[in-house]
């Protein structure tokens, strides 16, 4: 079969396709018609430019994925350059979806890229569905449960409750901070999605209010009374804005003078950023690695599909048993790759619990 | 770099990484010099990760042209021929790591590294070698530790969708956090040709095969005088039968070096860019905790396959005596 085949610049993924592996699924069939389809068909959106998504725009076209859409909000800060490579000191301040897409396209010949500068929530439901596969680089759990419940959405059961494969949108989520990072799969329907698992995120740092105002004990406590306290008790009417550094100096001289009177160590003015910004410690090495492992997921799915998603279910199942893959490069390192079971009742990919109710039934009641 | 504290653009520009790893361990970065040979994919995508990271300068060494080959797994080539011809593959990465951050000093050094002197590696706080054949790797392996400098030293390469690195740091003092307070640690590392001379049969039997698999690679290469990674499926026969040889001799079943992991590796000489990914990324993670002399490091070989995903450390050396 391989010598049949016209030579193509990727050999090595020629390699990876051209014969069978044990990469993708039992129903995977190698041939030159599913490697074009990888290229030609295969439509994968990016969600973020920043550390995950350049780097996510850089595997994938490398890999040879020939279509690519990237969705990003933000302007480009220096603050980004230490991981974010694919900007320069001149693009500060340039759309970083526009300016990602251009420098992939650049350097990988016959990608198409297209960006789209703005917010995830600005784009109808159906420009989602568009997608084979959506790739994940936020830094937030707000805006993957967002996408999660879009991409759920589209997720349909037959009369039996089973989950109807063609409606299946699989997503693949990356996250990093420091030294630690996740690469996750996601079918719907069929691994356990994010709301079913929402439980696995550390909780959210959210001091208790009398902590603030009675009984700090450490640098965060004070910063945050200065912040959300006595701001306003100062500035009545007038709204905090955390990229202006008067505001940000105020807030630091408040903190410091709690600080003093409570004898609490540590307060500085990068922690007070740190702490009223909640800035994400981030390195480029953590960032590489959870995309390329994101990248490889994505990857198994594609391959193992022809047009409709029915062909690399089989696959997923298998390969996709591992759902979760940690990664921890403090501590020595740890790859730990854990099987999770989707949630049946989850309220955003399980069937619905079916209600019967009295159509005289007010919400009062 | 000149004094001893950051600037304020270094300051701003790095301010993401200085909340992980501390001011401290940035300025150390700042001062160090990485010598670079071998400039595949793995490879460029380790040294992108060290140019962001701030290290003070790094030399590349690798004089082969620019090929199609090389275009679909290296970033750092951009893929238009009126740029990149009649230059080395060195001289095209160069250009283009410099624009990742225009504080790091990036060079280029021609000719053939076995030539080399000791007092040449000497110059460097780091060096890491890929695409090199088992007698280049001992040879380099042997000057840095001539040294009486610590020169951290690193081999890796990635076969197809399977990497390798291996680290030797001789004697190694570092710290690190344990629970709220710091500890002082110190590990001793053997050098490339003794922890490969370890025998097989004294390794546990948990061992990734993917150890045994690039040894005997490496050694039909070495044998048949071929460059590393100019082997193809043809190559089985004589793989295979090396292999059996070399069991033997370590007194090992050769099923620890499954046929089908051996067919891979040589079939996928050229390299799978998120594989490259993946190993750059680790290797530019170990690279900036030698320089900062914190944290665990590696000891001594990681092994990845993106089969299963997974990355695994072992520790190869010599057995140490009961008493």
């Amino acid at each position: 079969m391989a010598d049949a085949a016209p030579p193509s610049k990727s050999r090595d993924l020629d390699k990876l396709l051209l014969r069978p592996g044990n990469l993708v699924g039992p129903t995977f069939d190698p041939g030159v018609q599913l490697r074009d389809d990888l290229q030609e068909y295969a439509r994968v959106l990016v969600v973020g430019a920043g550390g995950l998504g350049c780097e996510l725009l850089k595997d994938l076209a490398l890999s040879g994925f020939k279509n690519l859409e990237v969705i990003d909000m933000d302007r480009i800060e220096v603050t980004n350059l230490n991981r974010q490579f694919l900007f320069r000191l001149e693009d500060v301040g340039k759309p970083k979806a526009e300016v990602a897409a251009k420098r992939v396209m650049e350097r990988v010949s016959g990608v198409i890229i297209v960006p789209h500068f703005c917010r995830i929530e600005d784009k109808d439901i159906e420009f989602y569905n568009d997608f084979n596969i959506i790739a994940l680089g936020l830094d937030s759990i707000e805006a993957r449960s967002y996408i999660n419940a879009v991409a759920c959405s589209f997720l349909e059961y037959d009369s039996d409750d089973n989950p109807r494969e063609e409606t299946m949108k699989p997503m693949v989520d990356g996250g990093t901070e420091g030294f630690k990072g996740h690469a996750r799969v996601i079918v719907p329907g069929v691994t356990p999605c994010f709301e079913c698992t929402i439980w696995l995120f550390p909780p959210q740092v959210k001091f208790p209010l009398c902590t603030l105002a009675e009984t700090p004990r450490n640098a965060a406590h004070c910063i945050e009374y200065a912040h959300l306290i006595k701001w306003d008790e100062v500035h009545s009417g007038q709204a905090f804005d955390p990229d202006n550094p008067d505001h940000m100096k105020w807030v630091y001289d408040e903190a410091v003078k709690r600080a003093e009177l409570f004898g609490i160590p540590g307060v500085t003015y990068s922690l007070t950023q740190g702490v009223v910004k909640n800035i994400i410690p981030a390195i480029a090495s953590t960032n590489a690695i959870i995309s390329a492992a994101c990248t490889l997921e994505t990857l198994k799915i594609a391959s193992g599909c022809s047009k409709t998603l029915s062909n690399y279910l089989t696959a997923m199942i298998s390969t996709v048993k591992t759902a979760l893959c940690r990664y921890n490069g403090v501590e020595g390192l740890h790859t730990k790759v854990t099987e999770f079971v989707k949630d049946k009742d989850c309220l955003v990919c399980g069937p619905g619990v079916l209600i019967e109710l009295d159509t005289t039934v007010t919400l009062k009641k | 770099m000149n004094g001893e504290e950051l600037t304020e653009q270094e300051t701003a520009l790095y301010d993401r990484q200085i909340r992980v790893w501390g001011a401290d361990a940035q300025r150390r970065l700042s001062k160090s010099h990485i010598l670079v040979y071998g400039m595949k994919g793995t490879v460029a995508e380790f040294c992108k990760n060290i140019v962001l990271a701030g290290v003070g300068s790094v030399t590349l060494v690798d004089d082969r042209e620019v090929t199609d080959e090389a275009l679909s797994a290296n970033f750092l080539i951009l893929p238009d021929e009126n740029l990149y011809h009649g230059k080395t593959l060195a001289e095209v990465c160069c250009d283009s790591l410099k624009e990742f951050n225009p504080m790091v000093h990036v060079s280029v050094e021609k000719g053939d590294i076995s030539t080399f002197g000791v007092e040449f590696f000497g110059k460097f706080d780091a060096v890491v070698i890929s695409c090199c054949s088992l007698a280049k790797k001992k040879l380099i392996n042997q000057k840095c530790r001539k040294l009486s400098k610590r020169v951290a030293f690193y081999t890796v390469d990635c076969r197809g969708s399977c990497g390798e690195i291996f680290v030797d740091l001789k004697d190694y003092k570092y710290s690190k956090k344990k629970l709220e307070e710091t500890v002082e640690c110190q590990l001793e590392f053997p050098s490339f040709e003794d922890t490969i001379s370890v025998p097989w049969k004294a390794l546990p039997k948990r061992v990734s095969k993917l150890y045994f698999a690039m040894r005997v690679i490496e050694q039909f290469e070495d044998a048949e005088g071929r460059n590393p990674g100019e082997t193809s499926i043809a190559d089985l026969p004589g793989v295979l039968k090396l292999r059996k040889e070399l069991c033997e001799t370590n007194s090992v079943n050769e099923s620890q070096i499954p046929d089908a992991l051996l067919e891979r590796l040589l079939i996928g000489a050229s390299e799978y860019p998120p594989v490259c990914a993946i190993i750059g990324g680790i290797l530019g993670q170990e690279v900036i905790k030698a320089i900062s002399g914190k944290g665990d490091p590696l000891k001594n070989f990681f092994f990845f396959d993106a089969m299963d995903g997974k990355g695994l450390i072992e520790d190869i050396s010599e057995p140490k005596p009961v008493s």
